[in-house]
This record gives C-alpha cells, structure tokens and sequence, in this order.
C-alpha cells in the first residue's frame, strides 16, 4: 500500500528524514514510534503530500506521491491530480483540526460534498451514521468548541472516514488529550484496525502498538532505527537506542 | 458530598465607593454644557435669519433636496462599499496566490490605489474625458467598432463610484489578507488533506473563519466611507454635502446647512455602528462559548448597578449557532 525507498527530506539546512526505507501492506496497522523531532510526523505528511521529498521514491498504492513518471524523467503532478489524490487519504491530526465554523456534521460531510460531488442527502445520512459508529451520534448539530478533546478527536476520526479513504494517517491523535480521555480516542482506533482499515500511527501510546499495531518502527534521527512485531521489539529491543527509549516510555 | 445545608451564604459585602467617578462625571458635565451651549446660543442669536438659525437648521433638515442628498450619499456608500470589498477579497487572495504573476499585478494595484489620494483618483476619472474623449470596444484594426462619448458613458456616480470603490478596494485587500493570514495553518492542512484545491478551502474554510477578524476594521472603512463620499463634491455629484454646499451658497445660511448635513452624517454612522456590532456577534458563532450581551443588555445592567462591571449571568448555557441550518 505504501512503499518508501530512502526517503529524504531536509527544511533549509536540517535533514528531518536521512533515508527512509519501510513498506506498508494493505490492512496493516503500523505504529511509528520515537523521540520528538526524529522525523516521523515529517514522514506521515510527505505521505499524502503536504510535504515534498527531496530524494529517493515513495508511492502510494503503486503510484508515485507528487509525481508522474514517463520513461525516466519525473513529472509534477497538477493540483487536481495532488488533490484528487489526497482525497483517497484519511488524516487525522494531533491538534484535531475541526473546522470550527462548522457543527459536527458539516465537519464530517463538508468533503465528501464539496470534493467528491456527493449529494447532501446521501452524505449527511452518511456522516449520521460513522458520527454513530464514534459513539457521537447526539453531538451532530454540536460546534468543535463544545465538545471535549476526546470527542472532537472523534469527530476527525469520523471526518476522515467519510471520504472513504484506502488509507488513514494518524498524527500523534492522543498527544493533545487529557490522559482520561485518550481511551475512548483509542477504542475508535482499535475497531478501525479490527474492520481491517490500513493505518499508519505516529503514537506514544505503547500499549495500543503492541495489542493493535502489526508492526512497529522506531525513528531516531531522521532513520528508522529498528523494525518488526510489536511484542518482539518490545520485548527484546535489537538496538541501544531502542532499548534507552524505550526505557523511558514504558 | 458536602451537605447542601453545609453551604455558607453567599458573600454580601459593602461595595467599595468610587467618589473619583462622580467628581469626574461632574466635570464632564460641566465642560460639555459650556460648550454646547455656547454653540446652541450662537446659532440660535443668528442675526440674518428670521426666527434665529436653528429655525432654518430645522427647516433645511428635512427639505427634498437634502433628504435625496442622504439616500444618494448611503447609495454611493452601499455601492463602493461593495465594490471595494469584493475587490478587496479577489486582491487578497491573489496576492496569496503561488501564480506569481498574479501576486505581483496584486501588489501593484495596492500599491498604486493606496499611494494616490482618493481626491486626486477621483478628479483623474472625473477628467478621464480629456485624455480619451471616446471610449470603445472592437476589433483593432477593422470597421467593427463600437464608440461613445466618455462623458456620456460615464456618468458622475460612475466617476465617483469608481474613484471611491477602486482605491477602497486596495485597502479592504490588506485587511482581508490579515484576516486570512489569521486563520491558524492548521485549518488548511486539514482542508488540503481531505482534498480539498486552494480555490474550494479559501471559500469553505479560510475565509468564513477569517470573517471574524475582516469584519470590525470592514465596518470602520463602511463608517470612513460614508463620509468620503463627501468628496463627491468635486464631481457634481448630487449626495448629501453636494446638495447642501449648494443650497448654503444660495441662502447663505453656511453654518446652518454644516449643521444639517453633521448631523445626517451622525445619524447614519451611529445607524452604522449598530449594525456592525450584531454582524460582528453574529461571525462570533463557534467562537465564544458565551455569545456577548448586546449594547441594549448591557445598558440595563448598567442602570442597575453604576458601580462595578456586571457579573456574568448565571444561565444553561446558550447554544450557539443552533438556528444555523
């Protein structure tokens, strides 16, 4: 579903990412972990495209992101092309980023709507019913700001979820959440996982890695420092550098 | 649980006395009568009119060729207002624009509209004649040409129209561009992330959202406008001080007439102010938990107690915006 080829990427003079190398099948739920500025929510947003790569090839679904290739030479892509194929990737951030402007489910049905043409009818029916499957089916004529972390969590949740997406994107969801409230956020993930939804989660939340994630992948660095099953890496850290952070959030 | 009976009374205390406030509303009043006064009496001991001035005052202040004055003047406002603002929204986002080109010929209109006086932008449409005695549109070079008469085609509401909504349009463009600058990046990634093009979360998402801050300098410019349109003077065109410059050089009553078109002025811009602040309550929506008492809320409260700010009240809380769709 995802596969990256020592991916580069460097703001001015600072590499964030120096040669990335991991592949995602589809179904899979990958969880990214490591210490803040190692490169991880660079490399989430490279992954639809809010950033640009300097070197190296990632592709989504077998098609290049950003770009088109004919013989050997690249092609940028158009910003309908760029947008038509974000639209196919969920993302959920760790500031939530509701559209505060908007209830519940104009959040939820303002894409699907304006981006994919779909009627109003059958995409507030639609928004009704994932807000539901949130456990948020009486906050729908609710704004962002009156709802609590947990819940405006759930509502990207569910935001992303409408355009159907083959893929979602999770950056760091519970790092901005009261500690009581990051488990409702969680069993969202968990049951997203469990209907099979291809998931990459940038998370500091060891517990849901190891009991929901397929693989896990410390970043340090801008390089992936170690990779493989949850419980082994876990468990039996191959690397110092695993082992002294994961000493310190375990 | 603390039992309810445990509950100490609520505090009832002496309010601390303000005695500077009194002494200073005492001298306010002092000062300002004086000074009203002195005009009032002024005007009023006018020895060339017949029954004192305010007599003239009054019976100017509702003439035809006044009160078409005023509706002419909220006419022009409304109009370059419009024009200025929806302008202005186009120039922001195009000085936004990756399209560098477009940045650029953004910068350039603002720079030359906000570098030029309005009194001399409208002369220069009021003159443009002079330059193009004709004005028409066909394909160069052929027969196939329609013509007229500039004078003819442009009219003095055009001429001041245009001078007034073009330069207002180059400063309603910085203030639309602060207000999207506003809006926290994280809005239009989230936008950009669900699919969203530049042109579809500028509209959806980044300007609703900047309207909040667009909106209390948009009324401030509405309120300037009103009385810019004054400048329309120099057109010939009928509004409000036009007609009563004319109608003082023809009776001679000057500071009567300035006292009938100051107070029009007043009335409308106070009308004004209103109306900007229930807009301004109204783009709050999602904002504020607590939507801000509006002006008459606040005046009764204020008769109640002349000490101390108001206390909040105690209320379940509102639901903003629930009558939205």
């Amino acid at each position: 579903m995802v596969k990256a080829e020592s991916v580069y990427k460097s703001y001015g003079r600072l590499e964030v990412l120096r040669g990335i190398d991991l592949e995602v099948s589809p179904r899979e739920v990958m969880c990214i972990i490591g210490p803040s500025g190692s490169g991880k929510s660079t490399f989430l947003r490279c992954i639809n495209h809010l950033e640009k790569i300097d070197a190296g090839r990632l592709s989504v679904d077998g098609e290049l992101v950003g770009y088109r290739q004919r013989g050997d030479r690249l092609y940028e892509l158009p910003e309908a092309e760029v947008c038509r194929k974000r639209s196919e990737i969920g993302m959920v951030f760790q500031r939530f980023n509701l559209f505060p402007h908007m209830t519940a489910l104009e959040n939820v049905i303002e894409a699907p709507i304006r981006v994919k043409g779909e009627s109003r009818e059958v995409a507030s029916e639609r928004g009704r019913r994932l807000l539901d499957r949130v456990g948020l089916a009486e906050k729908v004529d609710v704004y962002p700001n009156q709802l609590s972390g947990g819940q405006q969590q759930r509502v990207a949740i569910a935001r992303a979820l409408a355009m159907e997406p083959k893929l979602i994107l999770f950056d760091e969801p519970t790092s901005a959440l009261d500690p009581e409230l990051v488990g409702e956020v969680l069993d969202v993930m968990r049951k997203l996982a469990e209907e099979g939804m291809t998931m990459i989660v940038v998370t500091h939340e060891m517990g849901f890695a190891r009991e929901v994630g397929d693989s896990l992948v410390l970043m340090d660095a801008g390089v992936i420092v170690e990779e493989g099953k949850p419980r082994e890496v876990i468990s039996n850290p191959q690397h110092e550098r695993t082992r002294a952070f994961l000493s310190k959030v375990l | 649980m603390a039992d309810v009976a445990d509950r100490p009374a609520a505090i009832k205390a002496v309010p601390v006395r303000h005695p500077g406030r009194w002494i200073s509303a005492v001298i306010v009043l002092l000062i300002g009568s004086y000074v009203v006064g002195t005009v009032v009496t002024a005007v009023a001991r006018d020895p060339t009119k017949e029954g004192g001035g305010w007599a003239t005052v009054a019976h100017y202040f509702t003439a035809p060729l006044i009160l078409r004055g005023v509706l002419l003047t909220l006419v022009l406002t409304v109009c370059a207002m419009a024009v200025g603002i929806v302008l202005g929204i186009v120039l922001a986002v195009m000085r936004l624009s990756p399209n560098w080109v477009v940045a650029w010929v953004s910068w350039i209109y603002i720079w030359f509209f906000r570098g030029t006086p309005v009194l001399v932008q409208i002369f220069f449409w009021y003159n443009l004649n002079i330059l193009l005695p004709h004005i028409g549109i066909g394909i160069p070079f052929t027969s196939l040409w329609l013509q007229a008469d500039t004078n003819t085609l442009i009219p003095s509401f055009v001429v001041v129209l245009l001078g007034l909504g073009l330069n207002e349009a180059a400063y309603m463009s910085e203030i639309v561009r602060a207000g999207i600058i506003s809006v926290e990046h994280g809005q239009t990634e989230a936008a950009m992330a669900l699919g969203m093009d530049r042109m579809l979360l500028m509209r959806r998402i980044v300007l609703p959202q900047a309207m909040r801050v667009i909106i209390p300098p948009t009324g401030n410019e509405t309120i300037s406008m009103l009385k810019t349109t004054s400048l329309a003077y120099v057109a010939a065109f009928p509004e409000l001080f036009t007609r009563s410059d004319q109608i003082a050089t023809s009776t001679y009553a000057v500071l009567e007439l300035l006292i009938v078109a100051s107070i029009w002025y007043l009335i409308m811009t106070s009308v004004l102010t209103v109306g900007q602040y229930y807009i301004e309550r109204r783009f709050a929506r999602g904002s504020q938990r607590q939507l801000p008492l509006t002006p008459l809320q606040r005046f009764r409260r204020m008769l109640v107690t002349f000490h101390a700010p108001p206390p909040l009240p105690i209320e379940p809380p509102v639901v903003i915006g629930s009558e939205h769709r």
